[in-house]
């Protein structure tokens, strides 16, 4: 009985192993994602920031340089953020005292684009806005002095009543 | 010509903003001792909208392009009020458009105010010559509006030169600072023409503008 029970028992050791060194042969790929971010620098008119000085900030050290360099002709400037520090990666695009500093989250709550300024509508619309306050402003300062719609009381009223 | 935040360092910023509260003190102290302080806030009020509008007008000038910045104008036509007119100004200009920052308004501020109110003192020069003449009225309204510019790109290249941080390029970003600074030169010119036709205009349509402040 015992022995009955062997022989099915190694047959499937067999087919066990076999399979296993099967496996041995395959091929299995890793992978890790390298993000690489790019940035574009432009003047508010547009016209980009060529040869701006490009530093990053990393997450864990925001006061020294992570890395340094320079924007292309068209103001791009591409570097890879390293995973292990999630964060919020600031990088700071400088010319003649010129720039900016864009703040990119790296990890939880990416985006994959950010930045950027307004609209040319967002702006025109925004500017009318404040120029209207100016304007209010100096209609309100310029205005005649209503005429007081209370005749002021007569000097003898006002002796009585004191 | 607007220093953003994060360029200079903090101690500078602290700086800015203690001339600036100095400057802004002693105008209003200036304004509040006139016969009627609020006689000049209309004036005041407009060309602050006028100040907060010409950054947006580009000028080129190549290798690159330099804005309208009119200190000396303000300084010219509103004397005291310019000060408190460009502060009013520059923070607009910050908080809708990030032109310039909050962080630096008052070296900003001061940079461009402290300027406005020496334009003020070159125009009002003219009452030494003659006041009424037309003639030396442009003179002086050009003078004015360019100095008071040219005033504020040197106090702006000095503040940046003086301030880069070692980890740039520093050779190559003194030399965009001394190349934008160069291109204020053709922007003095326009600025002191405008100027001039501004006051000209002025002491035309109403004189009384002129005197006060």
């Amino acid at each position: 009985m015992k022995r009955k029970l062997l022989v099915p028992l190694f047959a499937l050791l067999l087919a066990v192993g076999t399979t296993a060194t099967a496996f041995a042969h395959g091929a299995r790929v890793a992978y890790t994602i390298n993000m690489t971010v790019e940035i574009q620098a432009t003047y508010d008119t547009g016209e980009p920031l060529a040869g701006g000085q490009v530093t990053v900030y990393a997450p864990d050290d925001p006061s020294t340089p992570w890395l340094t360099g320079v924007c292309d002709e068209e103001g791009r400037f591409t570097f890879t953020p390293d995973p292990s520090l999630p964060g919020t990666w600031d990088v700071q695009v400088r010319q003649s005292g010129h720039g900016d500093i864009v703040h990119i989250p790296i990890g939880e709550g990416m985006a994959v684009t950010g930045g950027g300024g307004f609209t040319t509508l967002q702006i025109v619309l925004m500017g009318a806005c404040v120029v209207w306050g100016f304007a209010g402003t100096a209609l309100f300062f310029a205005r005649k002095p209503a005429p007081s719609p209370r005749p002021e009381p007569a000097e003898g009223y006002r002796k009585e009543s004191a | 010509m607007h220093i953003p935040d994060g360029i200079l360092p903090a101690a500078v910023c602290a700086a800015g903003y203690a001339t600036t509260g100095a400057a802004t003190w002693v105008s209003l102290r200036k304004i509040n001792q006139q016969a009627d302080p609020r006689a000049g806030i209309p004036k005041a009020s407009l060309l602050t909208s006028a100040f907060f509008v010409a950054s947006w007008i580009h000028v080129p000038v190549p290798p690159t392009s330099a804005h309208l910045v009119l200190n000396g104008l303000l300084g010219a036509t509103l004397g005291y009020y310019a000060f408190p007119a460009i502060l009013i100004g520059l923070f607009f200009q910050a908080v809708m458009f990030q032109h310039g920052g909050l962080t630096t308004l008052g070296v900003n501020a001061t940079m461009m105010g402290v300027p406005a109110l020496l334009s003020y003192y070159i125009f009002r020069l003219r009452g030494l010559v003659d006041q009424e003449n037309r003639v030396w009225t442009a003179v002086f309204g050009f003078v004015a509006g360019a100095v008071g510019l040219g005033v504020a790109a040197l106090i702006a290249m000095v503040l940046l030169i003086t301030t880069i941080p070692a980890h740039l390029d520093v050779e190559a970003e003194r030399a965009s600072i001394y190349a934008l600074t160069t291109a204020h030169v053709p922007l003095m010119l326009i600025e002191g023409l405008f100027t001039a036709l501004v006051v000209l205009f002025l002491q035309r349509v109403k004189p009384e503008l002129l005197e006060q402040g």
